[in-house]
C-alpha cells in the first residue's frame, strides 16, 4: 500500500471510545452533539453481570450497552444513518476501508486494542471492541483518530488487521461502521426521549436477572461468596478486573455514572425540565457510590484493607447502587411519559 | 523528596504526601523523585498502578472537593504528581490550596 489520501476529519479527545467516537464523526457531519449526549442518547448506561463468560480471565462485567449498539443507537435517532459492514475475509476487509479513505469519507472501526501498536505495552489488554477512526493513509500506515490518545496516530496494515480480525470474546470480525450524513432539520429533544426510555427499560425491565439494577442486587449477592467459590487467588484477580473494567477503560469513571449525569444535566436544558437537573445530580452521587465500591475493592487487592473493607461491605455498597439505580431510572421515565 | 522542596511547589508536595499515605509507600522517595516524573504505570518508581489511582481518585474528592471523571482523561491527570495538581488547582479555582 503506497496510496496517500486524507480527509478534513478532526481528532477529538474524550473519555470512551465509541460514544468518542460518534461524538467525533457527528461533528465531521456537523452535528454538534457532546460525547456525554452521544451516550446518552445512545443509552449507553447499562448494567450486566455474564458470570459464564470470560474476558480476560475474568466473569464480565459491563456498565455499558453492547458494543456497536450505542453508535447506532445514537446516530440513527439524530436521524444519521450508519452503515455497518462485517468481513470474513480480511484482504477484503482492508480494500474497503482503503475504498472509503480513497473517497474522503473517514469510518469507524471496531480493533481489537492487544494489537494496536501505539498502545504502551502495558495498556495492551485483550479487549476486542475498542473503537477508532482510520481517516487517512500514507506510505504503509493509517492515519488514525483514537479517541482516547491525545493526537491522531498511525498504524501499519498489517497491526490493523490484526487489530480488526483478532479472535476473542468480542471479536471485532473486521466490523466498520461508516455515517450517511446528516439530515437538514434534526429533532434532538426526540431523540433525547427515545434514549432515556430505552435506558429506563434495560436498567428497569429486561426479564433476566443478570441485568440492569436486578443485575447489580445479583451481582452484590454473587460477590460476597467469591472468597469461597473461587478463593483468595482468583477472587483478587476478578475484584482487580471489576475495578479496572468500572473505573479506567474510558468510563469517565463511576462506571460510566458520571458521564450520565452529564447527559441529564444536558438533557434538562434540551427538554426544558428541572426535574432532570435533580435526577443529575441523584446520578453524580450514584456514582461517588461506585467508585467508593472502587476504592474499598482497590484496597482488598493491594492488602492494605482497613477493618472495614470486607467482601460483606461491598456488597452492601452495591445493593445501595442497585437500590439508588432502581430508584433513579423509575423517576427519570416519569420525566418522559 | 528534596525535588519537591523547591518554591512553588508546595501543592505538588501536599499531593505526593497524601500519595504516600493512601498507597502505603512503605520506601522513602527518592531525592531525585521529580514532579514531572511518571506518578501510575509501569514507569511509575513508586510503583503505582491504576487500582491505586482509583484510591487517589476518591481522596482528591474527599480532601479538595475535586472530581475527576468524564471528559477529563484521567490517563493525562494522572501522568504526573504536576498534572494532578495542576488539575486540582484548576478545579478549585483561585482559593487558597493549603488547609
Amino acid at each position: 500500500m503506497t496510496d496517500t489520501a486524507k480527509t478534513d476529519f478532526t481528532h477529538r479527545i474524550s473519555a470512551h471510545c465509541e460514544s468518542g467516537s460518534t461524538s467525533s464523526l457527528l461533528f465531521h457531519y456537523g452535528v454538534k452533539a457532546s460525547e456525554a449526549l452521544v451516550f446518552g442518547i445512545g443509552s449507553g448506561v447499562f448494567f450486566g453481570y455474564f458470570p459464564f463468560i470470560k474476558m480476560s480471565g475474568s466473569p464480565l462485567i459491563t456498565y455499558r450497552t453492547f458494543p456497536g449498539r450505542l453508535m447506532k443507537n445514537a446516530a440513527g435517532r439524530l436521524g444519521v444513518g450508519v452503515k455497518c459492514v462485517k468481513f470474513k475475509n480480511p484482504e477484503k476487509g482492508m480494500e474497503a476501508l482503503d475504498d472509503m479513505l480513497r473517497r474522503g469519507i473517514p469510518v469507524c472501526l471496531q480493533t481489537a486494542v492487544y494489537w494496536l501498536p501505539y498502545f504502551p505495552p502495558a495498556f495492551r489488554i485483550h479487549f476486542d471492541a475498542h473503537f477508532i477512526i482510520a481517516y487517512g493513509m500514507s506510505g504503509n500506515g493509517y492515519i488514525i483518530s483514537d479517541p482516547v490518545m491525545d493526537g491522531p496516530v498511525t498504524c501499519t496494515r498489517e497491526d490493523l488487521i490484526r487489530a480488526r480480525f483478532s479472535k476473542g470474546t468480542f471479536s471485532p470480525k473486521g466490523k466498520m461502521f461508516r455515517f450517511m450524513g446528516a439530515p437538514g432539520h434534526i429533532d434532538i429533544a426526540a431523540a433525547v426521549v427515545k434514549g432515556i426510555k430505552e435506558a429506563c427499560f434495560v436498567m428497569l425491565k429486561l426479564p433476566v436477572p443478570i441485568m440492569g439494577a436486578r443485575g447489580i442486587r445479583f451481582f452484590a449477592n454473587s460477590l460476597k461468596n467469591w472468597p469461597e467459590k473461587h478463593g483468595n487467588r482468583k477472587t483478587l484477580l476478578y475484584l482487580g478486573n471489576v475495578i479496572r473494567l468500572q473505573e479506567e477503560f474510558g468510563t469517565g469513571g463511576g462506571g460510566f455514572r458520571f458521564m450520565y449525569a452529564a447527559f441529564l444535566q444536558e438533557a434538562a436544558a434540551i427538554l426544558k425540565d428541572d426535574r432532570l437537573l435533580d435526577l443529575s445530580k441523584r446520578m453524580t452521587v450514584i456514582g461517588d457510590r461506585w467508585r467508593e465500591f472502587a476504592a474499598s475493592s482497590a484496597r482488598i487487592c493491594k492488602d492494605r484493607a482497613s477493618e472495614k473493607d470486607n467482601f460483606n461491605l461491598l456488597s452492601e455498597i452495591l445493593l445501595d447502587c442497585a437500590e439508588k439505580e432502581h430508584g433513579l431510572f423509575r423517576d427519570l421515565s416519569e420525566t418522559v411519559r | 523528596m528534596k525535588l519537591f522542596e523547591q518554591p512553588g511547589l508546595e501543592f505538588e508536595k501536599e499531593l505526593l504526601e497524601m500519595i504516600v499515605g493512601i498507597c502505603r509507600i512503605s520506601d522513602p522517595v527518592q531525592d531525585d523523585f521529580s514532579p514531572d516524573d511518571p506518578l501510575i504505570g509501569p514507569d511509575s518508581v513508586l510503583g503505582l498502578d491504576s487500582l491505586d489511582a482509583v484510591e487517589i481518585a476518591v481522596a482528591v474528592e474527599k480532601k479538595y472537593n475535586v472530581r475527576i471523571s468524564l471528559e477529563e482523561s484521567s490517563r493525562v491527570i494522572f501522568r504526573t504528581v504536576k498534572t494532578l495538581a495542576g488539575y486540582v488547582r484548576k478545579q478549585m479555582g483561585p482559593a487558597p490550596l493549603s488547609a
